[in-house]
């Protein structure tokens, strides 16, 4: 090969690089799924606080361009300062910066102290009316302090679960929160074990509400006990505003997350505690999941 | 002069019961009241015979009251319970206040949608006088205010146009439902748990059946022995659908779904028809039971008489049940000791209620010249 025709080769393999760029790029970045970035004060350090599960119907509205329709429904929770900047509000900003052009509209139907029987009823009613493409279900909480059995409250979330798939809505699940009289409360930590279980072998994502508020605590007070339980941090805005973030973030990951459907149906990260890479071993870090 | 014990105050003292029994979730006792084998429960009852109380104060075309005796006395009835509303509400936060920092548990703060009350209390405070926020399990009053709020263009539509109020009452419940028209909740987004535009019908039903003397008072009562027997398949039915949880998928149903759906927010026709169908049976009840058991038909009818005094103490029973059964782990004998505690208490309120009415009438007469 004579050096011109190699430098006329490497040129146009140049000019085709360059022209070639900006789609590759682009490429590039309709592959990254939009992970919505935690503000400073909901990080977690390496741990992520909710499972990850596919989200098939919330990824088939947002591939069909219509307007994604969320049912918020269990324990209502709280507004934001002077009525502004809610939990519904939060989630719905965090969407919309995350994924260009998406139309969200989130239909709270929380009703606090309500238990996980009422309200699994209730969402069959708004389903109906409302047709939502999720279903994020605050549960547990409730039913721990009313005291009803664990197989009971079991039964009624797998139903219900199992009627949301059938009927095409993707469900997250919102645990229990962190508070240190419950510590050694079994019939809490019962209820909270039972419906983290429930999450795994359903395969819907839950936001384990507890972790992040025992990671928020130790974070901000600068505390190297994770037992630290966040009483003052619980009372604050914080914690409800990081749980919009822990939410938008499951959505995104549940919706773009396509290796992870592999992976759950093969039952290797099956339900699923994920961590990013360089999580520390432990209970909650299982199985690192890079969707 | 204490009124002798009638049906319509029974079966209220009887709905004020089981709302007790079921405002604490997870009472064992909760499984045995009539909620758990119907699809109608007793808050059906209760603002249907809110409605037939509202007859006696209005009356008939044979026996009526002034309009502005009316009109006033129902403005008065509507702002004592709004006032009662606002202070069991006041009392209800207190007590989630003091068990959170007595059992040092934040969680209670968060019960019964009291969240917002303590962490965003500057609109809330606002929701709570304008019962735009509403505590859960302390959110019928709130409708009962806005229903008598409305009861003296009711009782004025009926004396002058009776044929009216029951089309334009069914109207109103139509479009709420064909709409899904709600009065939304402040400050925390969400809806009225009892829809006033809904339960206008069953209370304006109630209101309507009670005159005897009107077309459709006149109706049911010429052929309630039909309407029973009606009322019974219904039972029957509804009483399957609820034991063997068939009831229609509701994502199946024809729209406007709530016409074919039990949902009680909007107190849908299902929900009604069973209703209705329990007044037509158990209306022939009173009659065979008086006589053998009068002692408990005279102590629901107690409760009945006296009934907003009973009831808000009630709810505050319900909640402090509720935080009872939290701390010593809603076992059964805690939850029958809550049950007894919760009655007693309530029929003595009854009983303090009539008896501050008598003293006064004893010292009246001591008072008057004649005495």
């Amino acid at each position: 090969m004579t050096p011109a025709i190699l430098a006329a080769t490497a040129a146009i393999a140049v000019f085709a690089s360059l022209a070639c760029a900006p789609r590759a790029m682009a490429a590039a970045e309709e592959a990254q799924p939009p992970i919505t970035p935690y503000t400073r004060e909901c990080q977690t350090g390496d741990k992520e606080v909710q499972s990850t599960s596919p989200l098939p119907n919330v990824a088939s509205a947002l591939e069909a361009g219509k307007t994604l329709s969320i049912l918020a429904i269990g324990s209502s929770p709280r507004p934001g300062r002077y009525g502004h900047g809610n939990y519904r509000e939060e989630i719905e900003k965090i969407l919309a910066r995350a994924i260009k052009g998406l139309n969200v509209v989130i239909v709270n139907r929380g009703i606090s102290g309500e238990l996980a029987a009422d309200a699994a009823m209730r969402i069959r009613t708004e389903v109906a009316l409302n047709e939502p493409d999720l279903v994020l279900w605050q549960v547990g909480a409730n039913d721990a302090l009313a005291y009803l059995p664990v197989n009971e409250v079991v039964s009624t979330v797998v139903d219900t679960v199992r009627w949301l798939r059938q009927h095409k809505v993707d469900v997250i699940l919102v645990g229990l929160q962190a508070v240190k009289r419950m510590q050694r409360n079994e019939h809490y930590i019962a209820v909270r074990d039972a419906l983290r279980k429930v999450a795994q072998d359903e395969n819907v994502i839950m936001i384990r509400r507890d972790d992040a508020m025992q990671m928020i605590n130790k974070a901000s007070t600068g505390g190297t006990d994770a037992s630290n339980f966040p009483e003052e941090v619980e009372r604050s805005q914080v914690n409800h505003a990081c749980l919009a973030e822990y939410v938008a973030r499951a959505i995104t990951i549940g919706a773009f997350a396509k290796g992870l459907k592999v992976r759950a149906r093969d039952g290797k990260n099956g339900g699923q505690e994920a961590v990013p890479p360089g999580a520390s071993p432990g209970r909650d870090n299982q199985a690192p999941a890079k969707p | 002069m204490t009124r002798p014990a009638n049906a319509i105050d029974m079966w209220r003292g009887f709905a004020l019961v089981t709302i007790f029994i079921n405002h604490v979730p997870g009472m064992v006792y909760a499984r045995w009241t009539f909620s758990s084998y119907s699809i109608a429960d007793s808050a059906d009852l209760f603002v249907f015979l809110a409605g037939w109380s509202l007859r006696y104060v209005v009356g008939t075309d044979a026996r009526r009251n002034p309009t502005r005796y009316v009109v006033m006395r129902l403005a008065a009835r509507s702002f004592t319970i709004y006032v009662a509303q606002v202070f069991i509400t006041a009392l209800a936060i207190a007590m989630l206040a003091f068990a959170a920092i007595i059992l040092d548990n934040p969680l209670l703060l968060e019960w019964h949608n009291a969240a917002s009350v303590f962490f965003d209390p500057v609109p809330t405070h606002l929701g709570l006088v304008l019962i735009t926020h509403q505590l859960g399990y302390f959110d019928i009053l709130p409708l009962y205010v806005v229903l008598m709020l409305f009861a003296p263009l009711i009782a004025i539509i009926d004396r002058y146009t009776p044929w009216l109020l029951l089309p334009l009452s069914l109207t109103i419940y139509v479009l709420a439902l064909t709409f899904q028209i709600n009065p939304p909740t402040w400050p925390v987004e969400g809806a009225w748990f009892f829809n006033p535009l809904a339960w206008q019908f069953i209370f304006v039903l109630g209101f309507v059946i009670a005159r005897k003397d009107g077309v459709i008072g006149e109706f049911l009562r010429r052929n309630i022995s039909v309407l029973r027997i009606i009322g019974l398949v219904v039972i029957a039915v509804g009483l399957y659908f609820s034991l063997a949880d068939k009831l229609p998928d509701p994502t199946t149903v024809p729209r406007p779904r709530l016409f074919f759906i039990a949902d009680k927010t909007y107190i849908t026709p299902i929900r009604l028809f069973q209703f209705l169908a329990l007044v037509a049976v158990f209306s022939a009840v009173y009659r065979y039971i008086e006589p053998f058991v009068p002692r408990l038909v005279g102590f629901f009818a107690l409760l009945g008489r006296n009934s907003l005094p009973v009831f808000c103490v009630g709810s505050l029973l319900a909640l402090a049940g509720q935080i009872i059964r939290f701390v010593w782990q809603g076992y059964f004998s805690v939850d029958t000791i809550v049950v007894i505690l919760g009655v007693a208490v309530m029929a003595l309120t009854a009983w303090l209620n009539e008896w501050r009415d008598r003293a006064a009438q004893w010292k009246k007469r001591q008072q008057s010249p004649a005495g």
